[in-house]
């Protein structure tokens, strides 16, 4: 049974204050009011409390944040908190509403983690193309110097440095990240073999969280776990960012409890497909996420495990609405042009693959494919999936194996 | 403790990378990005196994062994993985094996012919990267011909610690490249070729003079300096029936070179083929010169063998002759490395075998005696040493700078043994060259 549509607001709250941005105005919206309360508890307390809150990372990975907290406590050495600011997965456009319009926020939930974690050194690694927002950030982070939240002068210190990537989507890859700003190329490193490992940066234990995850720390600071629990389902606690775009009349982000359903949600949030169309799929999560057609989006609920039940993610929740006009060979074609274009070139499946992918892609657009060349683009999808260092050739091999899915009579059109 | 390759039960430590297991024990594992003295990076996905119980497939580079392990490297799956990557390492590969000088010994080649065999699927334009592009140091480029395994890259960035080479761009358009005006430019810069895989890097030297297979190989030791870098000696005979030594390569020697080479040594193949080509004098002629002159030197190069050294030192007693050996030293040659500032090859045995190499005390021989026995040693060859009598034993040519000659052989004609700067006695071999050069050792035994 889906949730309720309640427009729960828990990082979303001060969108729509004008100024939200300035530390005066944010502070007489309540920010930075829950500092005190986390620096009275013990550091190991807070992270009890996430753990108990369910929190799940809102990068589009959905793993448990306090387990994360736990791994990098659990190490000795410098901690470091880095934040996952990258966001350039096609459809997704949520982290950059937070560092626009409340960046505040972000400083607050940065110096409780920091606080939990026993850190005081911060980075926020931000897409490079948000030029504009890491002004406002950084604006906001200076006016928290002025006012002793961050320095030394403060109650606990924590100093923040907003580093921009170079354009690579790729960065957006936790350990690529890490890679990025310890100053070499930005490709991911071959996972750990425990499953209890922090990141590590320059050799010292450092977690790696979405700015939509350390936005939402103050709320559980402020409410308890109980309070953060009261919304989404059993599994996956609390609200999510979902971003809506594509053909449907009200495109943008929306905060909303998870478990929602999501033609409900497409329909009264979204008001409907553009133009009065029908609509032909959804992609669910940003564009990493197979898709979804439209006879099945009515049984969909927003979470992670009912689209896992649909052989797809949840991701980051920023949906691309597709209506019945759109060819899913030219949309199959514009993915693997990204793809192609972003993988970082480290392993051989994901380097070669993509590219031939796309190439093959090319042969079905200008109608010149044959039966085998469907065959080939089937096999290569095959070979990408699970066999390199990161998710980013699956993530691919994904897509197409979704297309190609539900819609592979269209591709068959296209055979000369 | 055992872990199960194939069914077969290996032998190993707990711990051990599962790839050094299975190449340790011969088990043929198809790998570009792994080496042994590099490290770790998992990015060609070339050696991928089945562990029983993993869901995916593993690569055996990333795998630590555990009691019990079970992996499959033949399964049918694994086969068709392996199929699949090699198919898209070859996808955007020139295949242009006939003109490309690493055929023979190329591991695209190689893993072709054990996984691949199957028919092209390519339906697509290859992409096209940049050919010929000289690197410095010896080293010619080919990017298309590259699998971006990044040995190379990993081994100036972590070996020598210059950082000259490095991949620009991305996805398949991702290349190994230098910085304009920074070319690579080390004292150990053409390992970069040795190490690489494929076709990618290419040495001037050695490019395009002969094809691989017609080589043959011998265990040796590099002579250039006292570290004893242990190598293969690559050779063969000309179509005339003259020899030739086409290149060093190193063999692997955990505790002294690992897998390299200084590019001093490794061009130092060619004195090998820099022989003596005169007539050589006869006995009776250096028994002639013993009656007279009385007063006699002999000097022996310190890069000789344990054996040469030994049986010059009975020599010379017997005939009552001062013998010495003075070592190479340029001080400007060492470095922290592999390089020595001794640059003899066998100091270690002249000091064992207690042949004097007081400087001092050999000038003041050498100023009273008016014979004098080379062996070798490059003090005498090429400056002339006016009114004495100068009886040359060499590997090399020498200039008209004798009285008489006996052309010997060089170390690649020749076996025995060095000790090198730290003490380690190695052996060298003899290649199986038909041309019969007279050991120095025949040839004292012949003097007796």
């Amino acid at each position: 049974m889906a949730n309720k549509i309640i427009r729960q607001k828990i990082v979303s709250k001060n969108f729509e204050i004008p100024n939200s941005h300035k530390i005066d105005v944010a502070l007489q919206n309540g920010r930075y009011s829950t500092l005190d309360k986390a620096f009275s508890k013990d550091p190991q307390e807070l992270i009890e409390m996430v753990k108990q809150s369910g929190l799940r990372g809102k990068g589009g990975g959905g793993a448990a944040t306090g387990n994360k907290w736990q791994f990098v406590t659990n190490k000795d050495g410098t901690k470091y908190v880095v934040v996952n600011a990258d966001e350039s997965e096609p459809g997704t456009f949520k982290d950059r509403q937070i560092m626009e319009f409340d960046p505040h926020l972000l400083i607050e939930g940065i110096i409780t983690t920091c606080y939990a974690l026993g850190s005081h050194v911060s980075y926020i690694y931000i897409r490079g193309e948000y030029e504009e927002i890491t002004e406002v950030l950084q604006g906001a982070i200076d006016e928290a110097y002025e006012r002793n939240y961050l320095g030394d002068n403060a109650k606990y210190k924590v100093d923040i440095t907003v580093h921009r990537g170079a354009g690579a989507y790729i960065c957006g890859e936790k350990s690529a990240l890490l890679e990025s700003l310890e100053g070499n190329r930005g490709n991911p490193r071959l996972k750990p073999h425990s499953k209890t490992e922090p990141e590590w940066y320059f050799d010292q234990p450092t977690l790696v969280n979405n700015v939509e995850t350390i936005a939402t720390i103050p709320f559980i600071v402020e409410n308890g776990a109980e309070g953060y629990r009261k919304f989404g389902t059993e599994k996956a606690p609390g609200t999510l960012l979902f971003a809506i775009s594509g053909q449907i009349n009200n495109p943008g982000v929306y905060e909303e409890q998870f478990g929602v359903n999501m033609l409900e949600f497409l329909e009264t949030i979204g008001g409907g497909v553009k133009n009065g169309k029908k609509l032909k799929a959804v992609i669910p999560g940003g564009a990493s996420t197979p898709i979804i057609p439209a006879h099945q989006i009515k049984d969909v609920t927003l979470d992670y495990e009912c689209l896992w039940g649909f052989n797809s993610e949840l991701g980051t929740g920023g949906m691309i609405v597709l209506d019945e006009d759109v060819c899913m060979v030219k949309t199959l074609k514009n993915l693997m042009r990204f793809y192609n274009h972003e993988s970082c070139g480290q392993c051989t499946p994901c380097r070669e693959g993509t590219s031939w992918s796309e190439k093959i892609l090319d042969r079905f657009m200008n109608k010149t494919a044959t039966l085998k060349d469907l065959e080939t683009l089937k096999s290569v999808s095959t070979i990408m999936n699970g066999k390199t260092v990161c998710v980013f050739a699956p993530a691919a091999s994904g897509v197409i194996d979704g297309i190609l899915r539900h819609f592979e009579s269209e591709f068959l059109e296209c055979i000369k | 403790m055992k872990i199960i390759i194939d069914d077969q039960p290996i032998q190993c430590k707990e711990g051990d990378l599962l790839i050094d297991v299975m190449l340790n024990n011969q088990i043929n594992i198809p790998h570009f990005c792994y080496h042994k003295d590099l490290g770790i990076d998992g990015n060609c996905r070339m050696c991928m196994v089945e562990i029983k119980g993993a869901k995916r497939p593993q690569i055996a580079c990333d795998t630590f062994v555990k009691e019990d392990l079970e992996v499959s490297t033949v399964s049918k799956k694994i086969t068709e993985v392996k199929r699949s990557i090699l198919e898209l390492e070859l996808l955007n590969h020139p295949v242009d094996c006939p003109i490309c000088d690493q055929a023979g010994e190329c591991k695209l080649q190689d893993y072709y012919m054990d996984y691949g065999l199957y028919d092209s699927r390519q339906t697509t334009e290859k992409t096209k990267k940049g050919k010929n592009i000289d690197l410095g140091s010896n080293v010619v480029l080919d990017q298309e011909r590259c699998v971006l395994c990044t040995r190379c890259v990993r081994f100036t960035a972590q070996i020598t610690k210059t950082g000259e080479l490095g991949i620009l761009g991305r996805g398949d358009r991702a290349r190994i490249a230098v910085a304009p005006d920074f070319p690579l430019n080390n004292p150990y810069a053409m390992n970069v070729v040795e190490l690489c895989p494929v076709g990618a890097l290419t040495s001037k030297d050695f490019r395009f003079k002969q094809r691989v297979w017609f080589l043959d190989s011998t265990k040796s030791i590099c002579h250039g300096c006292s570290r004893g870098c242990n190598i293969d000696i690559d050779y063969n005979e000309t179509k005339y029936g003259s020899e030739k030594v086409h290149r060093f390569r190193s063999r692997r020697n955990k505790t002294i070179n690992k897998s390299f080479l200084c590019d001093y040594g490794r061009l130092s193949y060619k004195e090998l083929n820099d022989v003596c080509d005169k007539k050589s004098s006869s006995i009776q002629e250096l028994q002639q010169a013993f009656i007279n002159n009385d007063k006699k030197i002999a000097l022996a190069s310190a890069s000789l063998s344990w054996e040469q050294l030994d049986s010059i030192k009975s020599f010379c007693q017997k005939n009552d002759i001062e013998l010495f050996s003075l070592p190479y030293i340029d001080d400007s040659f060492g470095d922290d490395w592999l390089k020595t500032n001794d640059m003899s090859a066998n100091f270690n045995s002249v000091k064992k075998l207690e042949i004097s190499y007081d400087e001092k005390r050999f000038q003041d021989v050498l100023k009273d005696s008016d014979l004098i026995l080379n062996f070798d040693h490059k003090y005498f060859k090429n400056e002339n040493k006016s009114d004495k009598t100068l009886v040359q034993f060499t590997t090399t040519s020498c200039s008209e700078n004798y009285d008489l000659i006996f052309p010997i052989a060089n170390f690649a004609h020749d076996t025995g043994h060095v000790i090198n700067c730290d003490g380690i006695k190695q052996k060298f071999f003899s290649t199986k060259f038909r041309g019969e050069q007279i050991t120095l050792t025949q040839l004292l035994e012949e003097l007796r």
